[in-house]
């Protein structure tokens, strides 16, 4: 009873007043915090998007690749993640290395390796397809692949890039997706219980104003550059003769890079990664719809995935009927040790229906 | 009458009678403000700096690669066009090129076309061109940048600029190995200067048409293949590979200029390779601390519009811009002075060939025609220029002097007979004199029952449809087929039918005399005239505008059709200066101050000989490039300066009918008609 009323109260508090939420979950029990402060997500969700066109934007490409990469490398399966990309830089016709594309002029790895699914391209990357997709509005007969299915227990990273402005972000070269819609969609998206903590990336110019309108919870927003400012590329690739990457873009990659998938690295510190001394513009942060403290969030809550994952150094077989016929050798070693058990949840409840 | 055109209206308008009595200062005021204007322009206050507006261009962003082997070919292939132009001295080496071409593998092709020469009996000229395509490797044949190289035979009295066929083929074998055009490639090698040029540009637009060829002049035939459309276009004349400067032509035909983006284009890549480039970019001399910036600025001004204003491209590059394909010549010039103990001459000329492929890579780029930057600009420096908004108010100022008269004139205009009379100068009484004026002060019921004036508007319109008839007869009688079967060169011919049209022009006031008021009205429709012409052309070209404008706005501004005894000397100055102005007098002048300053060691006798001569020539080239290619500035002095001139010299001779006329009914006895009235 104590508990319940104290829980109540602390709620009142933190949403009266943020900042003293650290003064009042200082005399509440640590195990208690804790809790509140682990991440109730069961699936992990990101829809990356890259909204202009031109082969002089091609750093816009290279950007949402780069990131693609990096949430790929860190769990989440192609089949949830949305790429969309609205040019095609790989087969551009000015692109003297055909079907690859770069994000450093060092050219160490080809973002547009042979296993990126593109799952909106060209002029289907569109403002109506973009929120069709956040709000599971999509028309009749789109493929699964291009559909946001995620249900409350999702965290969702969106990361949109492109050439923004004062409340909107250019679509292609002809429409805007404006602050507000993207408010709307998002608080369509928390309405029907489409997300549990929406983390939302931004590398536009005056990128800032996008998420100014946001009033959805647990959405947590960071931008490259306030309203007022530009974001800038980082270097040009003279052997292509175009701008790379985006500055903000290449600084969370640079972090990125570093983390692993059970790595201890905290949101909180990737808010970080950009100071204005390498970013020029300065980086934008919207905490107060966030529940969490982000420096107790390990990043792997939004670019990694839950999945049944073990490391293992033994042979371990998951899909062959007929283990025998593969393992004999280490038969033995296997008795040996304990064995474990793979529990895959499924993601919909079709056993009831069987 | 209705109510705007009412004159009795506008006359009560105490404004608009102050001003009226004015009119002169006022537009002398205007005159002045425009050209202390223009000058100003010349301050780098008053200019901006050049930026490079499309983002697709993205120059010098990219390193170049091409290298020196391709310098090594260049020398080479150079050698061996040496040794062809013995053999040719006086025609292409065609089959050596189209041979080059096709080994680098290219689509090459040659274009064959004919020109008919109407004059002096008809003469037949046939010409040939080569054109090879590099067909973008990855995206479809949709559009095509040209690289074009004229070609001068060894007998050519122009400057040889033989080596820009060997930079242009080294260039096609460099890009030939590339992966990355997402255009085709025309190289294109012309011949006969510009007549080549508009006879491949007439046929890769046109040539697959069917149009009536008998009645052109110039038959460009049709082209084997093509390229989709054409995006840019980048003319190459180099003197010899080891260059000194490079001096970047933009004056296209009639002054029409290409997107500022690309001249910035070429001036930034050029600056990458350390190649001293500019507009009208001179040898390097030592420097010269005589000149302050302004009057650099102002004299590039001036020399740019100068050039302009003919209408007359200064390269092959001007056809282009007809067909809204923007262009510009790089026109590399031989270093003067024996350097090559400085420079290797291996290298010499790898700097214009990384200049040339870092200029075809930023075209490359483009996504669609240059749109972003400025059409209408002058530049002032290489790095400054002034935009369509900057300059216009300029010739605005100018014209509204011809507006503001027309308007102070017409709200002037007699409405009573009484009226008439003052206006026509013809002198009462003291007492008489000054009695309109107060009565448009104060009491206007006096005049209000003295009989209406009725303005004379069917015979100003037949007066003026008949000056037109002359213009339009300027136009159409040389190219008749009775007048070019006569015998005669097209100068004397041209000269001949102009100069007795001119006649006819000058004799017409002395021939057909106005009615009352006519003059008056005839005042009128000349500024309205002349007001919208003179700002229509300057749209066009700016620079022919504004000259035509500087010079006549004055004569225009003088010009009176009221009789005043006091100013008889202004009067016959006006009338000379009328004289003077004539269309044919303008260009023999002009003519003659640009001999004097070419041979300023003959006798003045030879000089105005030769002037006379050269102005002849002037006026059958401007015949021949308004039918062929499409230069506007003889029809411009045809059928709008000569028609002007005949009114205004109409206006400034002011020949009235006999006062007696209208005296007799006009019945007031106390005037007596002035004599002055008759002498011209």
């Amino acid at each position: 009873m104590f508990i319940k009323f104290v829980v109540i109260l602390v709620l009142l508090l933190g949403s009266c007043r943020a900042d003293a939420e650290a003064e009042d979950t200082s005399v509440l029990p640590e195990g208690f915090v804790d809790a509140s402060q682990r991440s109730t997500h069961t699936n992990n969700w990101a829809v990356l998007v890259d909204a202009s066109r031109f082969w002089f934007n091609y750093r816009h490409v290279a950007n949402v690749l780069s990131i693609y990469r990096s949430v790929k490398r860190l769990g989440i399966p192609d089949s949830q993640i949305i790429l969309m990309i609205a040019d095609d830089m790989a087969c551009n016709a000015r692109n003297p290395r055909p079907g690859q594309v770069y994000n450093n002029a060092n050219q160490h790895i080809n973002v547009y390796g042979d296993d990126v699914e593109v799952d909106y391209r060209g002029y289907e990357v569109t403002v109506e397809n973009f929120v069709r997709l956040l709000t599971g509005r999509t028309q009749n007969g789109t493929a699964r692949s291009k559909k946001l299915l995620s249900d409350a227990g999702s965290n969702v990273l969106i990361y949109l890039t492109g050439h923004g402005g004062d409340g909107f972000l250019k679509f292609q070269d002809s429409e805007e997706i404006t602050s507000q819609e993207l408010a709307d969609g998002i608080q369509q998206m928390w309405e029907k219980k489409r997300y549990n903590e929406l983390f939302f990336m931004v590398d536009t110019c005056q990128a800032a104003s996008l998420y100014e309108k946001f009033t959805s919870p647990n959405v947590l927003a960071v931008a490259s550059s306030l309203v007022g400012e530009d974001s800038l590329s980082h270097h040009v690739d003279p052997s292509i003769g175009v701008y790379m990457i985006d500055r903000y873009t290449y600084y969370a990659l640079e972090f990125l890079e570093k983390v692993q998938p059970f790595s201890k690295r905290t949101i909180g510190e990737f808010l970080q990664v950009c100071p204005k001394r390498v970013c020029i513009s300065t980086v934008g942060v919207r905490k107060d719809l966030y529940r969490r403290d982000p420096h107790k969030v390990p990043i792997t809550d939004f670019f990694g995935a839950i999945r049944p994952t073990r490391v293992s150094t033994d042979r371990i077989n998951v899909t062959l009927a007929n283990e025998d016929d593969f393992i004999q050798v280490d038969k033995d070693e296997l008795v040996a040790r304990k064995p474990f058990k793979i529990v895959m949840e499924s993601q919909f409840p079709s056993d009831l229906f069987k | 009458m209705g109510l705007l055109s009412d004159p009795s209206i506008s006359t009560q308008s105490k404004l608009v009678d102050g001003l009226a009595r004015h009119v002169r200062k006022v537009c002398y005021t205007l005159y002045v403000a425009g050209v202390v204007w223009f000058f100003c322009l010349a301050m780098p206050e008053f200019n901006h700096g050049t930026y490079l507006s499309e983002n697709a261009l993205s120059p010098g962003l990219v390193y170049p690669e091409i290298r020196v082997d391709a310098n090594r070919l260049a020398i080479q292939l150079l050698e061996e066009l040496q040794r062809e132009r013995k053999d040719h001295l006086s025609t292409t080496p065609h089959a050596w090129i189209a041979a080059k071409m096709n080994e680098f593998g290219l689509e090459t092709h040659t274009h064959n076309y004919t020109l008919r020469y109407p004059f002096g009996g008809g003469k037949e000229y046939h010409g040939k061109n080569i054109y090879g395509i590099l067909r973008a490797p990855r995206i479809a044949s949709t559009e095509g940048i040209v690289f074009a190289a004229p070609y001068r035979a060894a007998s050519s009295v122009h400057a040889d600029i033989s080596a820009s066929v060997p930079l242009l083929l080294a260039f096609a074998d460099f890009a030939r190995r590339k992966n990355y055009w997402a255009k085709d490639l025309i190289f294109l090698v012309t011949e006969q200067e510009q007549l080549g040029m508009q006879a491949w540009l007439e046929a890769y637009h046109d040539g697959d048409r069917d149009v009536d060829v008998s009645k052109a002049y110039l038959r460009p035939g049709n082209l084997p293949a093509r390229a989709g459309s054409l995006q840019a276009a980048l003319n190459i004349e180099v003197q010899d590979l080891e260059i000194d400067h490079v001096d970047v032509r933009i004056e296209g035909l009639n002054g029409k200029l290409p997107n500022l983006d690309m001249f910035n284009l070429v001036q930034r890549i050029m600056a990458r390779e350390g190649i001293a480039s500019g507009y009208k970019q001179a040898p390097r001399k030592k420097r010269r601390h005589s000149q302050s910036a302004f009057e650099q600025n102002l004299r590039q001004m001036l020399t740019m519009l100068a050039s302009q204003s003919s209408g007359v491209p200064n390269g092959n590059h001007g056809l282009f811009h007809r067909y809204r394909i923007d262009s510009l010549t790089i026109a590399a010039n031989r270093r003067a002075t024996h350097a090559t103990l400085k420079g290797n001459p291996g290298s010499a000329a790898v700097p214009l060939l990384k200049a040339v492929e870092g200029i075809a890579r930023s075209l490359n780029n483009l996504l669609e025609r240059f749109h972003q930057s400025f059409f209408f600009y002058v530049l002032v420096n290489n790095d400054r220029y002034i935009s369509i908004g900057d300059y216009m108010p300029a010739l605005v100022a100018l014209v509204a002097c011809a507006f503001v008269k027309a308007y102070l004139t017409w709200s002037t205009l007699p409405v009573t007979n009484a009226e008439l009379e003052a206006a026509a100068g013809l002198v009462r009484d003291p007492e008489q004199e000054q009695a309109p004026e107060l009565d448009q002060d104060g009491e206007l019921e006096v005049d209000s029952d003295l009989d209406k004036f009725e303005l004379p508007y069917g015979s100003v319109l037949i007066y003026l449809t008949a000056t037109l008839l002359i213009g339009f007869l300027c136009n159409v009688l040389p190219l008749q087929q009775y007048f070019l079967e006569i015998p005669m060169g097209a100068a004397p011919l041209t000269t001949s039918v102009l100069s007795f049209l001119s006649l006819i022009g000058f004799i017409l006031p002395f021939v057909v005399v106005l009615p009352p008021g006519g003059l008056e009205l005839l005042h009128v429709a000349f500024l309205l005239i002349y007001g919208c012409a003179l700002i229509v052309i300057g749209l066009l070209n700016f620079a022919l505008g504004f000259f035509s404008a500087v010079l006549t706005v004055p004569l225009v501004i003088s010009l009176e059709t009221k009789e005043e005894n006091t100013r008889s000397t202004l009067r016959n100055s006006i009338r000379l200066a009328t004289l003077i102005m004539n269309p044919m007098m303008v260009i023999y002048v002009i003519v003659l101050a640009m001999t004097f300053y070419q041979f300023p060691e003959l006798p003045l006798q030879k000089i105005m000989l030769r002037a006379a001569t050269a102005a002849m020539d002037a006026s059958a080239y401007g015949l021949i490039d308004s039918v062929i290619y499409g230069n506007w500035l003889y029809f411009v002095i045809c059928t709008i300066f000569l028609p002007l001139w005949i009114i205004c010299w109409t206006l400034a001779l002011s020949k009235r009918r006999d006062y007696t006329d209208y005296l007799d009914f006009d019945e007031s006895p106390s005037t007596s008609p002035q004599p002055k009235m008759k002498t011209n």
